[in-house]
């Protein structure tokens, strides 16, 4: 058997020790902080599990929790189900398939900050006045100052910014699907929905599971959303894990103490991840 | 290892670049020069850097806006020492990035910081200059230098205060002449002309609740007011409690809702501040460090500052003022002797009248007087005396008060809203 050639070693130790010194180091230290009363700068104890037990009687960590799981959920399936409705569109004989394809990947390109700012804007200036003049009461104040409506303001903003990315993986995922299977089932009378059911979703199953994890995985950790829309506010309406920590640890100074928190919220990622990819790759069918 | 070079030039092509890298690493007396080049132009680069200015400092300071007005003092300050650089650094959520970058061990200098319970944090964990035997810490009132002592453990100097504020209610003198409103002096007379506002169809109140900060400003003139004598010594050993004495608090704030625009959680501060400055209300509950803003928005704007009477016994109201501006510098920085004169410099009269000139603040330093006849109106409560400090700058900041309070006046609910002020206390104060 040929030597590995020493190029390899030299391509991928680098990216790994930048890698360990850069994520899995601080990671590392984050947890080991998380045992202490660190208010991250200054002396420090050890506290064993204190922290943890804490967190357990914790009701704003528990309501942050519930909070961030609402979204992701909502989220997840109503972008998987925009995108997928985008690429079976962007997928079909229509004039002017690439101007389409990028101009919807484009807001996915945008920064979320910035983008996010522009979105506060037009939620505190432009959908008031567009409520007013059509008369609908609920419109006419800026719905992110409502303690009940502000989430729907975040998942419209986290649809928008992502749904780009997902309509390119479901359009890949369309484009494997081979043409004999679709014409065999028109021969054999199967209507469009039917092409669907049964040709189409079994055969891109894999970028569905993809997908799925993909956007649970990345909502569950929203920031940036909540930090340019409502930072948090009404109260603790719109409060995720991520912001909790942020906030918490910094503003409020209680670093060792969200660290771990954070510690648990990696956790309970990790786990969701897993459990997805458990059962949606039993759904994956060869062809 | 021949091999490397070979595939990196193979992968990238043969273009102009690739043929004289290609090249220069063919032939090994040009390797040679230009490693040497290369290493020279290193060293002489860090020379430069290092040799260019002797002293590099950075001014890391809270106020969004003071940041002109340091400016022009840190240009002043660098004509009269040329070998010194002040570079001003100021970010939104300042507190927050100070402590991301306190746990990264990265501190600023100098810093000019608000005197609440982050610095308080700051100066116990060992982390500033003490100032006690500072000379130039003599200049400075002792009222304000006790308000910093009791924001953390023991009584020593670990900054020294430069402004201090005022927790106001801005008006707008020309509507008040218009509907013939006087000043009011107590909380009745403030319900009273907030009512009379209304009848005649204005806005008595710009809320701006959306930034739940901005909530703080009506919460520290009815908290201080309000609260009794020492709550907080009191609450910290566990002998009395939000519930019991923070219900009227609550309810006046409450009752401020009545009065405020059409969509009071839809706006924050900079949109009250544009709102306000463009006539939009009669009143704007804001602190002096609003007026420059404002100013800005619109400069032909008479305005006016009053504390908010929340008192029926107008002998008895006080005005909440705190330190706005505490100057104070790494106690470990490569350069104190430098940081210490830009701390002096700024302690000078003439440039701390310069700066409260600007800013509408008050000084902290003796034999400086703020004269602007937008806030003459509040010169009483300094002669008398009648000052108390912030209240919310001696709750733990992990409660997130402010948050608390927008939840609760979402509903209204007094009771769930202190009794979740105790918890919130306990929870925190027990980790």
């Amino acid at each position: 058997m040929k030597k590995t050639s020493s190029a390899f070693y030299w391509m991928t130790i680098p990216a790994f020790v930048l890698f360990f010194v850069f994520h899995t180091l601080p990671a590392l230290q984050g947890i080991f902080y998380s045992f202490t009363d660190y208010i991250g700068f200054g002396d420090y104890n050890f506290v064993g599990f204190k922290n943890y037990l804490n967190l357990l009687n914790d009701g704003r960590a528990f309501d942050a929790y519930i909070f961030t799981f609402k979204f992701a959920i909502v989220s997840t399936i109503i972008v998987n189900i925009l995108s997928l409705l985008i690429a079976l569109g962007l997928n079909s004989k229509i004039k002017l398939k690439n101007t389409f394809r990028a101009v919807y990947f484009v807001p996915y390109m945008l920064s979320i900050l910035v983008v996010g700012y522009i979105f506060n804007h037009i939620f505190t200036f432009i959908v008031p006045e567009i409520g007013r003049s059509f008369g609908i009461d609920i419109l006419s104040k800026n719905i992110l100052g409502n303690m009940d409506l502000a989430w729907i303001g975040v998942v419209i903003l986290a649809v928008w910014n992502s749904s780009g990315f997902n309509t390119l993986l479901y359009l890949s995922g369309l484009q494997t699907v081979p043409d004999e299977l679709y014409e065999v089932a028109k021969i054999d009378g199967a209507g469009k929905w039917d092409q669907f059911k049964h040709i189409t979703f079994p055969l891109i199953a894999p970028f569905f599971t993809i997908n799925i994890v993909i956007s649970m995985r990345g909502f569950l950790m929203v920031f940036d959303h909540i930090m340019a829309l409502t930072e948090g506010g009404p109260g603790q309406a719109t409060e995720s894990i991520t912001l909790l920590i942020y906030n918490g640890g910094f503003m409020g100074g209680e670093f060792a103490y969200q660290t771990a928190n954070a510690v648990i919220f990696l956790l309970v990622v990790l786990a969701v991840s897993f459990f997805q990819i458990k059962v949606l790759q039993k759904r994956e069918v060869d062809y | 290892m021949e091999a490397v070079p070979d595939i990196f030039f193979n992968t990238y092509g043969s273009g102009s670049t690739t043929k004289i890298l290609r090249g220069i690493y063919l032939m090994k007396s040009l390797r040679l020069v230009t490693t040497i080049l290369l290493v020279l132009v290193m060293l002489v680069g860090l020379n430069a850097a290092v040799f260019a200015q002797e002293v590099e400092l950075e001014f890391f300071q809270n106020k969004r806006e003071a940041v002109e007005t340091f400016d022009r003092l840190i240009e002043r300050f660098e004509e009269e020492n040329p070998n010194i650089s002040i570079e001003q650094n100021h970010v939104p959520d300042a507190e927050t990035v100070l402590r991301s970058r306190l746990a990264r061990n990265n501190i600023p200098d100098i810093m000019g910081l608000g005197g609440n319970f982050t610095y308080g944090q700051v100066a116990d964990a060992g982390i500033l200059k003490n100032f006690n035997e500072a000379a130039y810490l003599n200049n400075t009132q002792t009222a304000y230098r006790k308000m910093l002592q009791d924001l953390h453990e023991g009584s020593s100097n670990y900054g020294v205060p430069f402004t201090a504020n005022a927790n106001t209610v801005l008006y707008n003198r020309d509507k008040f002449e218009e509907l013939g409103l006087e000043i009011p002096e107590t909380w009745d007379e403030f319900i009273e002309v907030s009512e009379t506002i209304k009848e005649n169809d204005g806005t008595p109140f710009y809320l701006t609740f959306k930034d739940a900060w901005t909530i703080m400003v009506p919460w520290n003139s009815l908290a201080a007011n309000l609260h009794g004598e020492n709550f907080i010594e009191e609450r910290t050993e566990n002998e009395t409690t939000f519930k019991s004495r923070y219900e009227e608090v609550s309810e006046k704030l409450y009752q401020l809702l009545d009065y405020g625009q059409d969509d009071i959680f839809g706006f924050g501060y900079d949109q009250g501040n544009q709102a306000f400055a463009n006539g939009e209300s009669f009143m704007y509950i804001q602190g002096v460090w609003a007026i420059n803003p404002i100013l800005e928005s619109n400069p032909d704007l008479n305005l006016g500052a009053f504390a908010m009477p929340v008192m029926n016994n107008a002998d008895e109201n006080m005005l909440v003022s705190g330190v706005d501006t505490v100057l104070t510098m790494n106690k470990n920085t490569d350069h104190p002797e430098a940081s210490e004169k830009f701390i002096q410099f700024l302690l000078e009269e003439e440039n701390a009248q310069f700066y409260i000139d600007e800013q509408m603040t008050f000084s902290a330093v003796e034999n400086v007087f703020q004269e602007d006849p937008t806030v003459v109106d509040l010169k009483e409560y300094f002669e008398t005396g009648n000052i108390a400090p912030f209240p919310d700058h001696y709750y733990p900041s992990g409660m997130q008060v402010p948050n608390l309070i927008q939840g609760f006046l979402h509903d209204g609910n007094v009771e769930e809203f202190l009794e979740k002020l105790d918890s919130e206390w306990n929870k925190v104060q027990s980790r």
